[in-house]
């Protein structure tokens, strides 16, 4: 079967606009998570997210940015990111074995509450005539092809918290069976508007906003730990043939070597160990490792009272003993839940830490909670670690467990 | 301030071209304004103007010149209506 390099990373993303600013910050233990716009404040009982500091209008000429929605321009940005990273010219390549893989839960969210806006609130009929084509789910995989000119599988994702995982899992897929040789994929969410705050608050999932400091509030694995706190952004890989990056010299930063799937199949938010496990377990039976072989997890960690106590029995059932020496982080701590475009960031902070071999911390997490008991890397990176290789994990409402697994990069000899 | 200029505000505001660019002889889709374009040049045009552009898309305008002709009617035809509505209304 063909391997799978990653050859590019970018990133938009809370906490910095390119790959290095962003694991600086998570090394520094730095927050993204704040108050939002005063608006935002007078109507939410926690009015915290992680927002990008982004301009669409830095990027785009004005004809074009009224095309695009928050979430395409955070996708096309971060995407040009990883295809500039891994020196690839389209104009040379067979562009119909290129294609593209978006995840994204909620689409073009600002677009929608827009419309919604002028229709009910406004209450006039002047819905602006792009709000279909900007709000559309597979906006930003089908401008992805439209700029870079890719003819090959275009696909979007949308299995919530989970989108992008698959959305970089179901991309390899097409390249190890040979259906394509270039996969541009990744995940882009905007969803710090009114309508999908409220929305979240109101199913009460949303971390209290800590008195003292907003930056904290998101506390992953700590006994009082309260919620997730939503974030923005967008995070892309270049995945290639190994072989064919190899002969091209490509940067290959790591091998995407596994991907497993699941479903938590009895309720429609409540997470399981048994699914969760069963993920992992199928991407390190798709990686062809045994559970020694993983030397960092990248937790899905959202701050849930319920996923990370879960989250924990599971990571011990699947990587037993290992479990208790292996370095485990919720970088959600510090850039927040990104939704659908979680699974890519978090898969790229994955690759980077791999290279690297430093594992980021978990931040705010001051309270040991006795059902969350594994190393957490609490409040400071783990320097020096030999990584063979790393597990990012992504769960999602309605039930799609996603693990991803890079492994450091066996180049063969010419 | 003619039908022309007024376009030509709009066209420079919302699509980044330029009054050289806009006479009257420019073809809409050498100005980058292809099918989905025009649509939002409507949009654009109905709140620009305050007029309402009927249903069915008006597909024989090609150039600048065509639009404005195109507004200059759709205007006069829409003060004629409300000139006979004040007249029913009035009871004449």
């Amino acid at each position: 079967m063909r391997r799978v390099a990653v050859t590019g990373l970018g990133v938009i993303a809370p906490l910095g606009d390119s790959v290095d600013r962003l694991f600086s910050g998570l090394l520094e233990g730095r927050s993204s998570v704040r108050r939002l716009a005063p608006f935002l404040c007078e109507r939410l009982t926690s009015p915290i997210g992680a927002p990008v500091e982004f301009d669409g209008a830095a990027h785009f000429p004005a004809p074009r940015l009224k095309l695009l929605d928050r979430v395409s321009q955070l996708a096309l940005v971060a995407a040009g990111q990883a295809v500039s990273a891994a020196g690839l010219d389209f104009a040379s390549e067979d562009r119909a074995r290129c294609g593209v893989c978006v995840g994204t839960s909620l689409g073009g969210a600002a677009t929608t509450d827009e419309g919604y806006h002028i229709l009910y609130a406004e209450r006039t009929e002047r819905v602006k005539p792009y709000s279909v084509i900007a709000a559309m789910h597979n906006a930003a995989a089908a401008w992805l092809a439209i700029d870079n000119g890719l003819a090959g599988p275009n696909l979007t994702f949308s299995t919530a918290c989970s989108s992008s995982s698959v959305a970089i899992g179901e991309a390899a897929r097409r390249i190890r069976y040979g259906e394509a040789d270039v996969m541009l994929a990744g995940g882009a969410e905007a969803p710090l508007t009114y309508g999908v705050l409220r929305a979240w608050e109101a199913l009460r999932t949303i971390a209290t906003e800590d008195p003292r400091e907003p930056s904290a509030s998101c506390r992953p694995f700590s006994r009082n730990r309260s919620g997730l706190v939503l974030g923005e952004g967008a995070a892309f890989v270049v995945l290639e043939e190994f072989e064919r990056a190899q002969r091209r010299g490509a940067p290959i930063r790591a091998e995407l070597a596994g991907y497993g799937l699941s479903t938590d199949h009895d309720h429609i938010t409540r997470p399981t160990e048994a699914g969760q496990a069963a993920a992992m377990r199928a991407a390190l039976a798709s990686a062809n490792l045994p559970p020694q072989a993983i030397g960092y997890v990248n937790a899905h960690g959202t701050g849930t009272v319920q996923n990370d106590a879960v989250e924990t029995a599971a990571i011990k059932e699947v990587l037993d003993a290992k479990s208790r020496q292996l370095p485990v982080s919720s970088t959600k701590s510090m850039h927040g839940h990104l939704l659908g475009a979680a699974g890519a960031l978090e898969f790229v902070i994955s690759v980077i830490a791999l290279e690297r071999g430093i594992a980021p911390p978990t931040m705010h997490l001051d309270a040991p909670d006795p059902l969350c008991d594994l190393d957490y890397c609490a409040g400071e990176p783990r320097r020096g670690l030999s990584l063979e290789a790393v597990m990012s994990n992504s769960f999602a409402f309605g039930g799609t467990n996603a693990v991803l697994i890079a492994r450091r990069p066996q180049v063969s000899s010419p | 301030m003619t039908t022309l200029e007024t376009l030509q505000d709009l066209l420079i505001a919302e699509n980044g071209l330029t009054r050289e660019q806009l006479t009257p002889e420019a073809e809409l889709t050498a100005l980058g304004i292809d099918s989905l374009g025009f649509v939002d040049l409507l949009f654009q045009i109905e709140d620009r103007f305050g007029i309402e552009i009927p249903g069915d898309n008006p597909n024989d305008l090609v150039r600048i010149g065509d639009v404005v002709t195109y507004i200059d009617s759709l205007r006069a035809l829409q003060r004629e209506r409300s000139a006979d509505a004040e007249r029913l209304s009035a009871g004449m």
